[in-house]
């Protein structure tokens, strides 16, 4: 119960955005979908669709973070591949585990010192890192292949209490998630930053180090994410995290998180990450093509920002 | 590159003239450096290469991308990005391979996709201008949906081969000029004529430096912002029909990498989002640097995975260095 409160912001919270529209749009979807597939609300397939969700409910956690400081990180999907490359290198668990972590730490600095520090445009400095880590991951691992460690399979394919792990990876990632957005003083401070650098500048929150620090929670979250993908794939693939860049994008949109910062919620972060991951799988029963849930997913995501007019013309 | 970080770090010097020096260095694009420092690199490693038959033969193959830059640049300028360009080459390759147009004349070949790529700027300039959505998630977004058009249409195959007449125009040359890189200067001159000359380049200049005080002193922000848009989609266009005839096939790869290189060499030229500078000839010096430094590289042997780390390290170092001179 304590979780759930802590998930919810407090009522009448107009820093939370509209997210009860996300919530409204997948009670709609999932009907339509159960309606017109009988198989989707089959015990089975609803696990199916927790297991592929997962990634990009962790990913889009921290990609809520960055946006509600004003940011954006597009190096969240090269990040993810790299994650899977280095989880299929020939190295003891601990080193692995290491590695990855000083790979996402160390992507999330330069991210944030170059955005934070350095006056960059967070659209530049992402795309830069984006290509960077990119290449580095078709380094370490040129084709798909190799074998993941068998705990990591096992935390992803086995189940707890008889629910399916994916559920716990993303318990867990909300409750953290959670507690540093509504529990901790940065939590707060992401908000002001959104809202207004300058006036949280002079009401002296620490701007520049609250937003490098953003951009490695991002980068953490996204190994998690790629962990998971891992786990789920079964090998290391260099271009898997791809479409998890514009996709965390979208489910962040389509939670209500206002792109140009200050407000967002993490209930419709994670309702958004389901919503897209309802209709593909809702598509996939209906047998759209492949390629026609590509376009579908574009359009929905424009839709979704138009409905989101801002005060200014811009990026 | 090294070069422009120590002269910048010595500026904190006492020497006046130092400082002076430079801050004048720091003002000049990063593509200048880039090339000269390429320019030597081939020279003393390769010296067979630096016969301009060769260079030009290297430039060739990034006259489309040039051509798409100067749309990229016009929209940086006003404060906006235009990822869309990948996509616009990708619909672009399909409408001329896959044999839609088959048996039209080279006009039709050229207008119909030029029509497209209108029709893409209006509609990223209507989502960004009027309904005010985010530029970089409306471009993105049109973008995927062009890629998936194409794949679907496609079923996700590459389609045919190009129409001989487009084929020879991309192969032919004037004496030793490539007539793709005559159509790239040609665009590169309009273009400039065009920011130099007309209203709207005073225009894109006021709104690089100061939107508010561009809009209170009553320019059409809207209107431009669409403009420049439109203008984007259609050199992105004439680059997509550029490109596709000299790749003589159809594909669905290299969208992203266009993008990319788009941005990159926009940056690498010295345009950067909201300093209001920057002119047709820093990109067109940037995509120059890109296309020697990637031959360079090719020549070396070094693969896909280093040349996106190269192209990301530029990126990133050339916008920090614009970063701290606009801080």
């Amino acid at each position: 119960m304590a979780t759930l409160s802590a998930l919810l912001p407090p009522p009448r919270n107009s820093r939370a955005g509209p997210w009860y529209l996300v919530l409204a749009c997948l009670v709609i979807v999932v009907a339509v979908v159960a309606w017109s597939a009988p198989l989707f609300l089959t015990p089975g397939n609803l696990s199916n669709v927790a297991a592929q969700v997962t990634p990009l409910v962790i990913t889009a956690i921290g990609q809520t973070l960055v946006i509600i400081t004003g940011g954006l990180d597009l190096s969240v999907g090269s990040l993810i591949s790299l994650t899977t490359a280095i989880i299929v290198l020939d190295l003891p668990g601990w080193a692995m585990v290491l590695l990855a972590i000083a790979a996402a730490v160390t992507v999330g600095t330069v991210n944030g010192v170059g955005i934070a520090f350095l006056n960059v445009h967070p659209i530049i400095m992402t795309l830069a890192s984006m290509s960077v880590v990119q290449g580095v991951a078709l380094i370490t691992r040129p084709v798909p292949g190799g074998t993941v460690p068998g705990w990591i399979s096992g935390a992803v394919n086995g189940s707890l209490f008889g629910l399916p792990a994916a559920l716990v990876w993303i318990a867990v990632a909300v409750v953290i998630a959670a507690f540093l957005i509504y529990r901790t003083r940065f939590g707060l401070h992401l908000f002001a930053i959104g809202g207004n650098p300058n006036s949280a500048l002079m009401n002296g929150v620490r701007v520049q180090r609250n937003i490098v620090l953003t951009y490695i929670l991002s980068s953490l979250f996204a190994m998690g994410a790629g962990f998971y993908l891992a786990g789920r794939i079964a090998s290391g693939d260099a271009n898997v995290g791809t479409v998890f860049g514009l996709d965390s994008i979208t489910a962040v949109a389509l939670g209500g998180t206002s792109l140009s910062g200050g407000v967002g919620s993490l209930v419709g972060t994670v309702l958004g990450s389901v919503l897209v991951g309802v209709i593909g799988n809702g598509m996939n029963l209906m047998n759209v093509s492949a390629f026609l849930q590509i376009v579908i997913k574009g359009a929905l995501l424009l839709a979704v920002v138009s409905v989101q007019r801002r005060k200014q013309i811009g990026l | 590159m090294a070069h422009t970080f120590e002269t910048s770090s010595n500026a904190g010097g006492a020497n006046h003239w130092v400082r002076a020096l430079g801050r004048r260095l720091i003002e000049i694009p990063p593509a200048y450096f880039v090339l000269a420092a390429v320019l030597v690199a081939i020279a003393l490693l390769n010296p067979n290469l630096m016969k301009p038959q060769v260079l030009l033969t290297f430039i060739r193959q990034s006259a489309p991308l040039g051509v798409a830059v100067l749309g990229q640049l016009m929209v940086m300028r006003a404060r906006s990005i235009d990822l869309s360009i990948g996509g616009v080459f990708i619909i672009t390759n399909y409408l001329l391979t896959s044999g839609l147009l088959g048996g039209q004349p080279v006009a039709m070949l050229v207008l119909v996709p030029l029509a497209v790529g209108l029709v893409v700027g209006l509609v990223n300039g209507a989502l960004i201008a009027l309904v005010r959505a985010s530029a970089v998630i409306v471009t993105l977004g049109v973008s995927i949906i062009l890629t998936g058009i194409v794949l679907f249409m496609s079923s996700g195959r590459p389609p045919g081969r190009v129409p001989d007449e487009l084929r020879a125009i991309a192969n032919a040359r004037i004496d030793v000029v490539p007539v793709p890189v005559i159509i790239w200067v040609v665009a590169a001159i309009i273009v400039a004529v065009l920011l130099r000359t007309l209203i709207f380049g005073r225009y894109l200049t006021a709104i690089g430096s100061n939107p508010q005080a561009a809009r209170f002193s009553g320019l059409p922000l809207p209107r431009i912002v669409v403009t420049t848009h439109v203008l984007s989609g259609l050199l992105a266009a004439l680059g997509g029909v550029m490109f596709t005839a000299a790749l003589g096939v159809g594909s669905v790869k290299f969208g992203p990498e266009i993008m990319m290189n788009s941005i990159a060499a926009t940056i690498l030229g010295g345009v950067t989002f909201g300093s209001g500078r920057g002119g047709v000839a820093g990109p067109f010096v940037g995509v120059v640097a890109f296309a020697l430094l990637f031959a360079l590289m090719t020549v070396f042997g070094i693969q896909e995975p280093g040349k996106l780390i190269v192209q990301g390290t530029v990126i990133a170092v050339a916008a920090i260095i614009y970063g701290m001179r606009t801080r």
